[in-house]
Formats: structure tokens, C-alpha cells, sequence
């Protein structure tokens, strides 16, 4: 055995030289933190632009918020792929599907033949992009985590897809509607809002969340006060204390939503002091226009200002 | 029986082994949700993207999910098989010295700080996620060398790693617990375990990492032969445990941690592989390990490319694919072979 070992070292010693020499290739490689600082769309080769064309032809996004925003810049002949969970509007559930937004399928993304990608900033989308770009495709990655981001997003989007004065426009439009709204309900009673993610075990919306700015933009407040987590479980204490005057709960899937509007009102019948039971005011909403930072954000904010002002028209 | 291990058959069963290895990657690289002709893959790169898919699919995308599986389930088999001889414990694996949760503490603290740079192509996380695996797995080793002696060390370096595993995990919950949703979501997918595209210099890396962690395993395995029958039968037959063990573990925790960090907590092979060929090739370390090492590596390559292509066009987690196929295969095994086992008897 002593044989074998003195066999095995001068291989072992040989993996070494072969890890130091790539150590010194790869010093010379340029870090990705030089890569982040140059502009979002990047290659792993800097090629020469011009002989890309400006204006990209067969556009893959891989999330739905992404989609809706390609689509109202009016791309829709462009775009060649979505993730399968883009489903609005409607010409998007026609176009081919890579893979979901959690896990996207990089050998579709691939098959589809695309001369720009765009992604969001999350790291299982990172790892797809930078498989992207290592075989020099042009990737787009953007993080649209709150309002401004959204809006900062769309330029970009309308910068790299040649269409800039459409995206300026829709920017100017969704961010007036926005400003037209905070102005209605900037003045006047805060309605107390309770936003239900989960309702067993049960899970708000916190304060740090971009949900609580839409309930603030359409003239509510958090019924829950600052917490460490965006999204904190509450007892039943909590509950009872918080004094909601509406609740609302997002509607799981985009199905039929009055089936689970009638099993929310029962579930939430047993707390008969909470000011929302007691004058029936329990709303269960689709997601898609208040959860998905998107063109149709300026809906999702009506749609809950309906809900916290009833009596008003709006 | 008594039939001795000799080079000889320990060359040959090595090259029919590395022959199926290479032949279980090459078969799993042409298996995927997309069609591709081997004949335009080989024709090269084209000069602009999107030319040549075939390429760019075969070459870019699959081959190092392939590589890196392989690599990943050599390192987590062979750590499988020096943890089971050095604790002397059937259920030993390589996450049972809190690698596990230090590595997915790491990985949770990576996610939770927001950290863009890399480290020779890696992300944070698995940068993170590797210190964290060796932080603990030193943390653990202090524990168990200073509150055990002698006899009972190995026992209580098990009791460490139960308790540090066990913290660190409540740690974890609390972390996950005040993240915002797609860092939960993020750390989650990573603690399941997956295998994804990586650079080929991460590749070089922890290839040339892993198989010279492996190697050198190799040579202590005529040790470990001994070892298995007790510390203090090893010591009489002149074996020096306490540098075996600190070898064996300091070992088996880096190419473990170098493992986890590449593609999160995949469960089972560590634990099922070395079993599985202990009981069709014999529990003689010297040809135990390096078996373990190619099955390993098949093993993990084929439940990749199920995970892969049986959901398209999403992906499941690895570790879902090892546990379902795994379970089974190693009761047919049990049930066939067991005459040849002690432990079983």
C-alpha cells in the first residue's frame, strides 16, 4: 500500500500546480463586482454594439410583472418566451413558457433563440443569467422591489428595447395616477387596515413591506405597528388589540374568488368584536394586480381603495 | 470468504468503474427538456449566440451540471464512507458533524446581507456557506476533544455535532423567520439542495479540491480497515488512531463543505451509497472507498437528470430525487445481499 501512496503524491502535487496556475488565469479575470458597476446589460466579451441591432427582435422575460411591462410598451411580436406564470394579458399565456420564476429552465431559454434576456435580481435568476452571459447572451437584470424601482425599471426596459419614448410615457402616466391618488386620500380618515397573507397560521403584511405602501397611497394605515419581520405571524392577542376596520385577504390562485370570499367572512365571524367583522368589511382580492409591482399598479391601488372606502366612488 | 485485495483487482475494478462513470455522464449530458444533435454540438461555437443552440446547450448548460454532480456526489459519498468508519456508526453521514447547519447558516447570513461581490467566480453563498460548514465542523471537534476521553471521544464528538446541528438550526429558523419573502424563498431552495450551471473556473477548482481530497483519503484507507474493528484493537495493531481520525475528519469535513457549498444540502447519498456498495463489494476500505467515489457520482448525475427533465418545464430538487430513488433501490439491495453484512446479522 506504501507503493500506492507514494504513487498518488506526485499526482496530488500535480492537482496543486494545476490549481495555482488557474489561480493566476484568474487573477487577470475581471471580479464580477467591476462587472455589476458596468451597465446592466452585459455580456461576458464586451462585443461591439453596432453590430447588434438596437432595437432586439426576440425579447425573453422570466417574470410576469416583466411580461406585462414588455407588453404595455407594445412589444408583443418581440417577446418569444415567458415564464409560465405570466397571464396577463392574454396574448402572454400564448408564448412559449421557460420554466417558472422561482426555477427558470436555461435550456429553453436558450432553445428560444433570444437577442435580449431579462431577468430579476434574485439569486436563483442570478444563477441563470450568469450562465446567460458566459455564452454571451445579453441579459437584463433589474430589481423592482419597490415603486421608484418599478419606474426606474420600465426606463431601462424602454433603453434596451429601443422603444424609450414609450417607456418615458408609461413611467409619466402610472407615476401621475399614483400622485392623483396619494393626493385623494392624502387628506382625511386613515381606514385601519389588516392585510392577510396567510389566515392559518396567520400572517400580515408588516410595515416594511411595498404592500403597506399601497394600502398608505389609498388612504389606509397598517393596523399592526413596526415589526421586525415583513411578514410577522400575530397572535390572537395581537389580533384582537389591532382594532381593524377592513380586512383584506389575497385570494390564493386566480380562480373564482366568492367561494373563498364566503369561507374568509366564516373564518373571520368568530372575532366578533374586531371592528371588520362587526360591520362586515372582509374582502378577498386576486393578486395579480396588487401583488405584481407592475404597469397596472395604479388598478391594484383602486382596487383597495374601493375596498377601504366603500362609500365613496372612485 | 477470504479472498484477498489485491492491486491488481483493485486497478480493474477502478477503470470498470470510472468506464461507467463516464459513460452514465455522457449519456445524462444528451438527456435533457430540449432536443439537441450531437453532430451540430460538436461542430464547435459559433462566432455570434444563438447559431449554434445545440452547442451552447451540450457544452455550456449540461456538461458542468453534469461535471459538477458527479463531483458533488464523489465528495459526499467518500466522506460517507470515512464518517462511517471513523465514528463506527451505520447511520453516520457526512452532515452529521454540523456541517449541515453551518453551512446553511452561512448561506442564510449571505442571503440576509445582501452581499454582491464574488470570490473566483462563486457567489456570496457558497463562499459563506463553506466557512460556516468549517467553522462549525472545528467548533464540534473542540467540543468533543475537550469534554470527551479516551474512549468515549468518539461518542461525544456525536453528542456535539447532535447539539451544534440542532442550535445552529434554531438559528436558522429565527433568521428565515424575519427574512423578506424571496430571501426565504432563496435560502429554502438552497437548503434543499440543487444542482445548477457553474463557471468553469469554480469547476477547475473544486474539482482539483475534491479528487485531491479524495486521494489522499485513499491513502489512509488501509487504516481505516483497522480502525473498524475498535480504537483500542487499532492501537494494539499499531495503528495511530488519533492521527487517523483528525486526518479522516479534517478531510472529509473540507471536501463535504466544498460540496455543500457548491450546491446546497443534498441528503442521501452520503448516507445510502457507501452502504449500498459495502454491501455488494465488501466493506474493504481500499476498495470501498474509490467504488463509492464513481457510484456516488453516477448516482447523483442520474437523479439530476430526472430532477431535471421528469417536471419540465421546472425543476425539482435533487435531494427529492436521491430520497424516492434511492430508498428503494437500497431495500432490493438489503434484502439480496445481506447475507454478507455482520451488522446485519
Amino acid at each position: 500500500m506504501k507503493k500506492f501512496s507514494i504513487l498518488l503524491l506526485p499526482i496530488v502535487v500535480v492537482a496543486g500546480f494545476i490549481v495555482i496556475s488557474r489561480y493566476q488565469k484568474l487573477l487577470s479575470l475581471p471580479t464580477d463586482e467591476e462587472q455589476v458597476k458596468q451597465p446592466l446589460i452585459s455580456t461576458q466579451k464586451s462585443r461591439d454594439k453596432t453590430t447588434r441591432a438596437n432595437k432586439p427582435q426576440r425579447i425573453v422575460s422570466l417574470a410576469p410583472n416583466i411580461t406585462e411591462i414588455l407588453f404595455a410598451l407594445g412589444l408583443d411580436k418581440e417577446i418569444v418566451a415567458v415564464s409560465s406564470d405570466s397571464d396577463f394579458p392574454a396574448g402572454a399565456t400564448n408564448k412559449k413558457k421557460v420554466g417558472t420564476f422561482w426555477q427558470p429552465n436555461t435550456e429553453a431559454v436558450i432553445a428560444s433563440k433570444p437577442d435580449l434576456v431579462i431577468t430579476l435580481w434574485f439569486e436563483q435568476q442570478n444563477q441563470v443569467a450568469e450562465t446567460l452571459k458566459r455564452l454571451d447572451y445579453p441579459v437584463l437584470t433589474l430589481k423592482i422591489e419597490k415603486i421608484e424601482e418599478l419606474l426606474t425599471a420600465i426606463q431601462e426596459i424602454g433603453v434596451a428595447t429601443g422603444s424609450s419614448q414609450r417607456a418615458e410615457r408609461l413611467a409619466k402616466e402610472i407615476s401621475t395616477q399614483l400622485n392623483d391618488l396619494q393626493s385623494k386620500f392624502d387628506s382625511g380618515y386613515k381606514v385601519k387596515v389588516l392585510w392577510v397573507v396567510q389566515p392559518e397560521p396567520l400572517r400580515v403584511a408588516g410595515r416594511n413591506t411595498f404592500v403597506n405602501k399601497l394600502i398608505e397611497l389609498a388612504g389606509g394605515e397598517n393596523a399592526i405597528g413596526q415589526t421586525i419581520q415583513q411578514y410577522p405571524p400575530i397572535s390572537t392577542e395581537e389580533l384582537l388589540a389591532c382594532g381593524a376596520e377592513t380586512i383584506i385577504q389575497t385570494a390564493m390562485g386566480t380562480a373564482d374568488t366568492s367561494e373563498q370570499q364566503k369561507a374568509a367572512e366564516k373564518f373571520w365571524s368568530r372575532w366578533k368584536t374586531l371592528p371588520a367583522v362587526v360591520n362586515n368589511r372582509i374582502y378577498v382580492v386576486p393578486p395579480d394586480t396588487v401583488l405584481r409591482l407592475g404597469p397596472r399598479l395604479c388598478q391594484g391601488i383602486k382596487l383597495i381603495a374601493n375596498c377601504l372606502h366603500p362609500n365613496e366612488n372612485i | 470468504m477470504t479472498e484477498t485485495l489485491t492491486s491488481k483487482k483493485l486497478a480493474i475494478t477502478f477503470f470498470f468503474c470510472l468506464i461507467a462513470l463516464v459513460a452514465v455522464m455522457a449519456l445524462c449530458a444528451v438527456v435533457g427538456t430540449q432536443k439537441v444533435s450531437l453532430a451540430k454540438a460538436f461542430s464547435g461555437p459559433a462566432d455570434t449566440p444563438g447559431k449554434n443552440i445545440d452547442y451552447e446547450i451540450l457544452i455550456g448548460v449540461r456538461l458542468p451540471r453534469v461535471i459538477l454532480a458527479a463531483l458533488v456526489g464523489a465528495a459526499l459519498a467518500c466522506c460517507g464512507v470515512v464518517l462511517q468508519a471513523v465514528l463506527r456508526n451505520p447511520l453516520a453521514d457526512p452532515y452529521i458533524l454540523g456541517i449541515s447547519s453551518g453551512a446553511g447558516l452561512g448561506a442564510i447570513i449571505a442571503v440576509l446581507s445582501g452581499l454582491t461581490w464574488s470570490f473566483w467566480g462563486g457567489s456570496p453563498i457558497a463562499v459563506f456557506a463553506f466557512i460556516g460548514a468549517l467553522i462549525t465542523v472545528w467548533l464540534v471537534w473542540c467540543i468533543g476533544y475537550l469534554a470527551g476521553a479516551g474512549k468515549s471521544q468518539v461518542t461525544t464528538l456525536l453528542l456535539a455535532g447532535v447539539v451544534v446541528n440542532a442550535f445552529f438550526a434554531a438559528v436558522i429558523m429565527f433568521l428565515t423567520s424575519i427574512a423578506k419573502s424571496d430571501q426565504v424563498h432563496s435560502t429554502i431552495f438552497w437548503l434543499m439542495g440543487n444542482i445548477t450551471e457553474k463557471s468553469q473556473s469554480v469547476l477547475w477548482v473544486s474539482a482539483a479540491c475534491i479528487i485531491a481530497g479524495i486521494m489522499t483519503l485513499f491513502t489512509i484507507c488501509h487504516r481505516l480497515n483497522v480502525l473498524t474493528f475498535g480504537q483500542d484493537q487499532a492501537k494494539a495493531l499499531g495503528v495511530d488512531t488519533a492521527a487517523t481520525q483528525i486526518t479522516a475528519f479534517a478531510l472529509a469535513a473540507f471536501i463535504t463543505a466544498i460540496a455543500v457549498s457548491l450546491s446546497g444540502l443534498i441528503g442521501f447519498v452520503g448516507l445510502i451509497v457507501p452502504h449500498a456498495v459495502r454491501l455488494v463489494f465488501g466493506p474493504d476500505h481500499r476498495r470501498l472507498l474509490p467504488v463509492s467515489a464513481m457510484i456516488g457520482g453516477a448516482f447523483l448525475v442520474v437523479a439530476d437528470t430526472i430532477a431535471r427533465t421528469i417536471v419540465a418545464p421546472a425543476q425539482l430538487p435533487v435531494g427529492v430525487i436521491t430520497a424516492i430513488a434511492g430508498g428503494p433501490f437500497f431495500l432490493i439491495l438489503l434484502a439480496k445481499y445481506s447475507r454478507k453484512v455482520s451488522w446485519l446479522k
